[in-house]
């Protein structure tokens, strides 16, 4: 009969979970398991450990019992049960291993030769695959010894390296030991075979000895004659080919030795990949092939992989020998072409291709995992270790220990890195073991972590392993910028907190590598920044280092640093703008990267540094409403009395303050192209009428308005737009003739108070009557008489974006009722539309740049935005009077009015509005990024790029933005062609576009 | 490619190779070359030949003169028409922008592009074309017309005839130049030849057809004659076309290949073709690119005018050809609409593409045309739904211009060459006052 006699709350103490079910279970055992049952208390898992046990047990009871008998066995026994449930299965599947594995401990683990005369001993007397199982059996006998002395640590982190190194070891072992068997069972003659030479390269994690319990061991082959070397003369021996051929059988065999399948499962992947050309490349190479390969063709990545090159097997003459001739080119590698795309390129790799789901669980990928680690490592080796040779160590932790040393890097941040890391390896260590699986992940919240705590011995149970690794992953995030960016500040300032300077030419090599284009003048401005005993230079100081980081993520990195610099010798020791800084990172990271895309907005920075202080939040960048805007003008202006220059002068201030708020906006994705229209119109509306207000004052006997038209009209300006308007007036007590003068005196004054030569406003007067030889500003009556006698098509459809903006309310609302009239009519002739038809195509012709390529111009190309807002305005003249919903000025709502009414079909409608949206976007981010407005898609690639990048395109995504640009509009053009057109008279009708 | 970029510069040491012209092709289909030195061929490998593309049709836009050439080692080999004093060697080239980017309007680009997205739906593509062109006495006219070197016809074996040491020498020396060759006879008409290369991949197709043409070209100059691959340079007598085998692999399998299907063709197989229908009209302005192409396609004589398929029939565009039993490896669709002017690059590109679209699109393939379409009244083509192919290079423009295959599969740039180039030649060619009007119309107007 079972006895439940162990207290529950003992098992509880112990560390076991399921306590009903483990008391039954330990029942099973002699003597109920007394004795024993205090090992568990040291088993990561004792639940599991049972469940093993008496799985075991069923087994092999005999053996397990007489190790249960040995306190001592049985201690290390239930110790490896609980915290590997893949080392169990092997014992489960040979317990004749148990006692030779459980044997005494090592007091520290052998060194690789050792490990090697066991894996030999066991295959001794056998050859090719019969000796297969017995090495891989007694792999995972010398992997248990290792597993226990590992878990026996009182301090896991102490022993990792060590523990890392002795995995390399093992695993160099049983590489050497397959060779052997592969040899002794080759199918070549043995003469032949002993005169074949054959060395085994570690690379990756291997080479480097920091290896985990289960990774890929990445390896090169390296084969040659014996005959072929300095004993050319006394052995006539076999050829290089010869060798060769030999050398890969050789080499598939020992690979297949490791990892077949078979009734012993293969122990791991031996990955050849890393050779010279990957999988396509030749399996077996002679070292003098391997060295032209290199020389010649070899990728920067290549070079990357080759730090970590060792010998690890096979003949140690011949590795030897590699890696002192392939060494060194590893080390010219950052002076080559591409290398700065090359890093860009490594740094995705550390960050991207995480499945989601997978993010927060990452040991390995991601900000703050271990690849992040060893990327900044080995990125500070290449960059330095070129003039420094003791910088070349193959181990990351080791590399880190030789940057210290070198002054590189500073000794507390790379003791607090070395430590992080080694916490992270540990736990991926744990993971690996518990199911002897490749994993990197962290186990669930609840039981799987509490097992992971006590495996790697972290006080506080599973909430206490995700407070200890998420503080981990929060420092290591912190690392590249702490030991790649901070110490470039040492260069240029004596930081007093470090006992190191890098010299100038060190951190320029920095900036080359991270894509400043003038790393010299980079340092310039990082001095600047940084140098005196200002509070000021003290948190730029700690802050330049995270901005750098930043700023070299923008398209222009050394425009960004230039502008940086000005702004903060504009702001001096503003305390606002330091608290800024200094307190939040997110209005530093989003100040670097507008100062690193858009010239536009650090021009107008250089005059209102203060704007830095939106950053902190959207609040801050959202457009302000037309209210405030207008409340503010007239405040302005009432405030100022008589002084008109001085309040001018305030009214182009608050316009250019608003102008960078809506940059700033757009750039950062607050807003989206048309509130971007609608904001701009407003800051114009809101300066026109706070200057019209300076210049059109009571009692001068005339009432005046300014009408908006065109893009202004529509609510649709961009940054670098001119403001289409016309003026017009009414008598109001003053005689005509002076009326006239009054008028055109007020039109003079708007110009003038409106000047501004660093943010240009063009009011532009095109679309009045009669064009450029109409007057510059009628009547209200000479409008209406004018358009009585001459209305002409053209201009209908200029009114039809006309809209009243400033000036005397009653005057304004009179034009826009006499615009209505004209640009609804009851009745389009087919003369009138004809006549708009045919004027569209004279335009066409007529007024695009001579030499411009009609498929890159974004305002008058093909399919860009007139097209589309003659289309619109079509439709408008047409239906207008009948369809209210098109009786709007915005070409966007007047286009889903249209649809609303089946007008135009819905996907017809999206084309459009796809090229119209892409159009607007392009030509603000053009001026943007250059400050001055073109209206030509660049094709120069460095523009092209910088605009795509203000696109929200990743880097690299210039050609992706052409070929979307010419695709989306050559879509709507083909809508615009059939709807505006109508379809072609014949299939050969001449003088169609292309 | 180390491999192959060793035996190209050890290739020049041993065989004392003089000059490397390095080849590409521009959007028409022109052959384009660059010589080199040999001393200059290894920093070509690593950093790419610069050269002024501005002068190069389509080749770039004008204003972006910088372009890049990057030869492909795989593709070297020596011209065996050069004799043994200062032997030359030639490499096809991929064309870049300075920072590394294809070039945009690379034909060779172009396909690459449209064999890479096959090869993501899990496909190689392999070509077998038969080119035909004619062998003249010279370029020179006599009475306004080219004169030919013979007067033979289809298979005929003429006694000392200059063709047939034509075809020896050329066929000698394509596999000089590691070009297989399956099969040559005169054709139809007078001078009219007709090789067929042994199946490739077709990126390796699009530029042995390069290849090819010089060859012919040279070998005809050797000769003391002239050869030409106009599409239809005589207005009695065959047109030279370019029909093309085409096939899918997956993997080691003939995806066209159904011991069951009828005429033992595949689903696949049968979308393939129904992609390549559909989408004929489309690409005609590629496959067959000039004024005179659609002399040759609307001239009779078996060029395929209707979009049509069969087995056998030779009067349909697409042939599904009979191959022997158990012979499913050699299962291949027969396209013979091209004609052999066209830009293989970019004409291979389409075809891939619209059958590649058949299959994504899972197109139903129409009935099989039976009897000769050519002798059919116009009504009854229409009843049978045999729709014509464009008559014209402007009808074909104006069909391809609507086309988003064609554009997509160009890319939006040389899409738009093509039509810009093309409508000017269109424009030109309607300019011309020609023989027959004047013959028809001077005296009775």
């Amino acid at each position: 009969m079972a006895r439940t006699s162990t207290p529950l709350t003992e098992l509880a103490r112990l560390g076991f979970a399921d306590l009903g079910g483990s008391a039954e279970r330990l029942a099973a055992l002699p003597d109920a398991g007394e004795r024993i049952l205090p090992c568990f208390a040291e088993a990561a898992d004792p639940d599991g450990a049972l469940l093993c046990l008496l799985r075991l047990r069923e087994r092999d009871p005999a053996r397990v019992d007489a190790v249960l008998a040995d306190r001592d066995a049985a201690a290390r026994l239930i110790r490896l049960l609980g915290a590997s449930e893949g080392l169990a299965a092997f014992l489960q599947r040979h317990p004749e291993e148990l006692g030779p594995s459980l044997e005494r401990a090592w007091l520290t683990p052998p060194d690789q030769p050792a490990f090697t005369a066991s894996l030999s001993e066991a295959a001794a007397g056998r050859t090719g695959e019969d000796a297969w199982a017995p090495v891989r059996i007694r792999y995972r006998r010398e992997l248990v010894r290792l597993t226990l002395w590992d878990l026996e640590a009182e301090t896991p982190t102490a022993v990792l390296d060590r523990v890392a190194a002795a995995l390399a070891d093992l695993a160099g072992a049983a590489l050497e030991v397959a060779l052997q068997v592969a040899r002794r069972g080759s199918r070549f003659p043995a003469a032949e075979v002993a005169q074949t030479r054959l060395a085994v390269i570690g690379m990756g994690k291997c080479g480097a000895r920091e290896l985990n319990y289960l990774s890929d061991v990445d390896v090169i082959f390296v084969g040659e004659s014996a005959g072929s070397t300095d004993e050319k003369a006394k052995s006539p021996g076999i050829s290089d080919e010869r060798a060769l051929e030999i050398g890969m059988r050789l080499a598939m065999d020992a690979m297949r030795a490791i990892h077949e399948a078979g009734a012993e499962p293969g122990l791991w992947e031996v990955d050849a990949n890393l050779r010279p050309e990957g999988k396509a490349g030749a399996l077996v190479r002679t070292l003098d092939s391997h060295v032209a390969y290199y020389e010649r063709w070899a990728q920067g990545w290549e070079f990357q992989a080759q730090l970590k090159a060792r010998p690890i097997a096979g003949d140690a003459a011949l590795g030897a020998a590699y890696v002192e001739r392939v060494g060194p080119m590893v080390w010219a590698s950052s002076g080559r072409d591409g290398f700065v795309e090359q890093v860009q390129r490594m740094r995705e790799r550390v960050t991207a291709h995480i499945p989601t789901g997978e993010v927060d669980a990452q040991l390995k990928l991601g900000p703050g995992g271990l690849r992040d680690v060893e990327f900044t490592i080995q990125l500070l080796q290449l960059v330095h270790g070129a003039h420094d040779a003791s910088l070349r160590i193959r181990s990351t932790l080791g590399a880190l220990t030789a940057l210290a040393d070198g002054g590189y890097v500073g000794r507390e941040e790379a003791a607090e890195f070395a430590a992080d890391s080694r916490l992270l390896r540990l736990l991926e260590h744990r993971v690996q073991l518990r199911r002897m699986r490749r994993t990197h992940l962290m186990p669930g919240e609840g039981d799987a972590r509490r097992v992971l705590a006590r495996a790697a011995r972290i006080p506080g149970g599973a909430a206490g392993l995700t407070a200890t690794w998420q503080r981990t992953r929060r420092q290591v995030r912190g690392l590249h910028e702490r030991l790649f960016y901070r110490p470039l500040l040492s260069a240029v300032a004596a930081l007093p907190d470090e006992g190191f300077a890098l010299t100038s030419g060190q951190a320029e090599a920095r900036l080359a590598a991270i894509g400043f284009a003038d790393p010299a003048g980079a340092l310039r401005h990082i001095a600047a920044l940084t140098s005196g005993i200002s509070r000021r230079a003290s948190i730029q100081r700690t802050l330049l280092p995270v901005i750098l980081q930043w700023l070299s993520e923008g398209a222009d990195p050394d425009y960004g640093l230039l502008a940086f610099r000005r702004l903060s010798d504009d702001l001096g020791e503003s305390h606002w703008f330091l608290r800024m800084l200094r307190d939040s990172s997110g209005a530093a990271q989003r100040l670097s990267s507008v100062l690193s895309s858009s010239r536009f907005v650090g021009v107008l920075f250089e005059r209102i540094p203060e704007a830095a202080a939106w950053l902190g939040g959207d609040g801050e960048l959202r457009p302000r409403a037309l209210e405030t805007l207008r409340e503010e003008s007239a405040a302005t202006v009432s405030r100022y009395g008589d002084d008109v220059e001085g309040a001018a002068l305030a009214l182009r201030t608050s316009r250019r303050r608003e102008v960078l708020r809506l940059a700033l906006a757009a750039i950062l994705g607050v807003i989206d192209v048309e509130e971007l229209g609608r904001g701009l119109a407003a800051v114009t509306t809101a300066l026109l009428q706070g200057v019209l207000a300076l210049a059109h004052r009571d009692g001068d006997g005339i009432e005046f308005g300014i009408v908006a038209m065109g893009r202004y009209g529509g609510e649709e300006l961009g940054f670098g737009s001119d403001a289409d308007v016309v003026y017009v007036y009414r008598v109001a007590g003053a005689e005509p003739e002076d009326a006239v003068r009054t008028a055109e005196r007020i039109v003079r004054e708007l110009n003038r108070l409106t000047e501004d030569l660093r943010l240009p406003l063009e009011l532009d007067i095109g679309l009045r009557p009669e064009g450029r030889n109409g007057a510059v500003v009628r009547s209200i009556d000479s409008y209406r008489a004018y358009y009585a006698r001459w209305s002409l098509t053209w201009e209908a459809q200029a009114l039809l974006r006309a809209r009243g903006v400033a000036g005397d309310a009653s005057v304004l609302r009179e034009f826009e009722r006499m615009a209505d009239g004209i640009r609804y009519p009851r009745v389009l002739t087919d003369g009138d539309l004809r006549e708009v038809r045919r004027i569209k195509a004279r335009v066409e012709a007529e007024r695009l740049p001579r030499g411009a390529d009609p498929t890159r111009h974004l305002k008058l190309g093909r399919g860009s935005l007139s097209d589309v807002e003659w289309l619109v305005q079509l439709l408008q003249l047409r239906h207008g009077a009948r369809v209210p919903g098109l009786r709007t000025t915005s070409t966007m709502q007047a286009l889903a009015g249209a649809v609303a009414v089946e007008l135009i079909s819905p996907g017809d409608a999206a084309r459009l509005r796809d090229a119209w949206v892409l159009a607007s976007r392009a030509r603000s981010g053009l001026t943007l990024w250059t400050v001055t407005t073109t209206d030509v898609l660049p094709v120069e690639r460095r523009s092209l790029e910088g605009v795509a990048r203000l696109l929200e395109y990743p880097p690299g995504g210039a050609a992706a933005l052409e070929e979307d640009y010419l695709r989306t509009t050559r879509l709507a053009r083909q809508v615009f062609e059939r709807l505006f057109y109508g379809p072609p008279s014949g299939a050969d009708a001449p003088g169609r576009r292309t | 490619m180390d491999k192959q970029r060793d035996f190209v510069l050890r290739t020049i040491e041993e065989r004392g190779v003089k000059f490397v012209r390095l080849w590409f092709t521009d959007v028409v289909g022109t052959l384009k070359s660059v010589a080199l030195a040999p001393a200059e061929v290894e920093g070509a490998f690593t950093e790419g030949v610069g050269f002024d593309g501005s002068a190069i049709e389509g080749l770039t836009r004008f204003y972006e003169a910088d372009v890049l050439a990057h030869p492909d080692p795989a593709t070297f080999q020596i011209l065996p028409w050069r004799g043994e004093v200062d032997p030359t060697a030639r490499m096809f080239c991929d064309i870049t922008t300075p920072d590394g980017q294809p070039a945009v309007a690379d034909p060779r680009n172009v396909l690459k592009r449209s064999l890479a997205a096959a090869s993501e739906a899990g496909f190689t593509f392999y070509i077998h074309p038969e080119i035909e062109f004619y062998l003249l006495k010279s370029s020179k006219l006599e009475n306004g017309v080219p004169v030919p070197v013979d007067s033979a016809g289809f298979f005929d074996n003429v006694p000392g005839g200059t063709a047939h040491d034509f075809r020896r020498r050329s066929v000698r020396m394509l596999e000089d130049l590691g070009i297989s060759v399956e099969f040559s006879h005169h054709e139809a008409g007078p001078g009219q030849n007709e090789i067929d290369l042994r199946y490739a991949d077709a990126l390796t197709m699009a530029d042995n057809v390069m290849t090819f043409r010089t060859v012919v070209k040279e070998v005809a100059i050797e000769q003391g004659s002239y050869a030409t691959f106009m599409p239809k340079p005589l207005a009695g007598h065959p047109g030279s076309g370019m029909h093309t085998h085409v096939s899918l692999f997956e993997g080691d399998t003939n995806a066209f290949y159904d011991t069951g299907g009828q005429y033992q063709l595949s689903q696949i197989g049968r979308q393939f073709i129904a992609g390549l229908l559909r989408h004929a009209p489309e690409i005609t302005a590629v496959t067959n690119q000039f004024v005179n192409s659609y002399k040759r396609l609307w001239g009779g004589d078996e060029a395929p005018s209707y979009v049509t398929w069969g087995h056998n029939n030779r009067s349909s565009l697409v042939r599904v050809p009979l191959y022997k039993p158990n012979k499913g490896q050699s299962a291949r669709v027969e396209y013979r609409g091209m004609d052999s002017a066209a830009n293989p690059y970019l004409a291979f590109s389409l075809m891939l593409a619209a059958g590649l679209r058949g299959i994504q699109n899972g197109y139903e393939l129409p009935a099989e045309a039976e009897g000769d379409i050519w002798s059919m009244t116009d009504t009854e083509r229409r009843a049978l739904g045999y729709d014509p192919l464009p008559a014209s290079l402007d009808r074909a423009l104006t069909v391809m211009e609507q086309s988003e295959l064609v554009a997509e599969t160009l890319g939006e740039q040389v899409f738009n060459y093509v039509l810009l180039n093309k409508r000017r030649e269109w424009a030109q060619y309607r300019a011309q006052v020609t023989p027959f009007e004047l013959a028809s119309n001077l005296e009775m107007l």
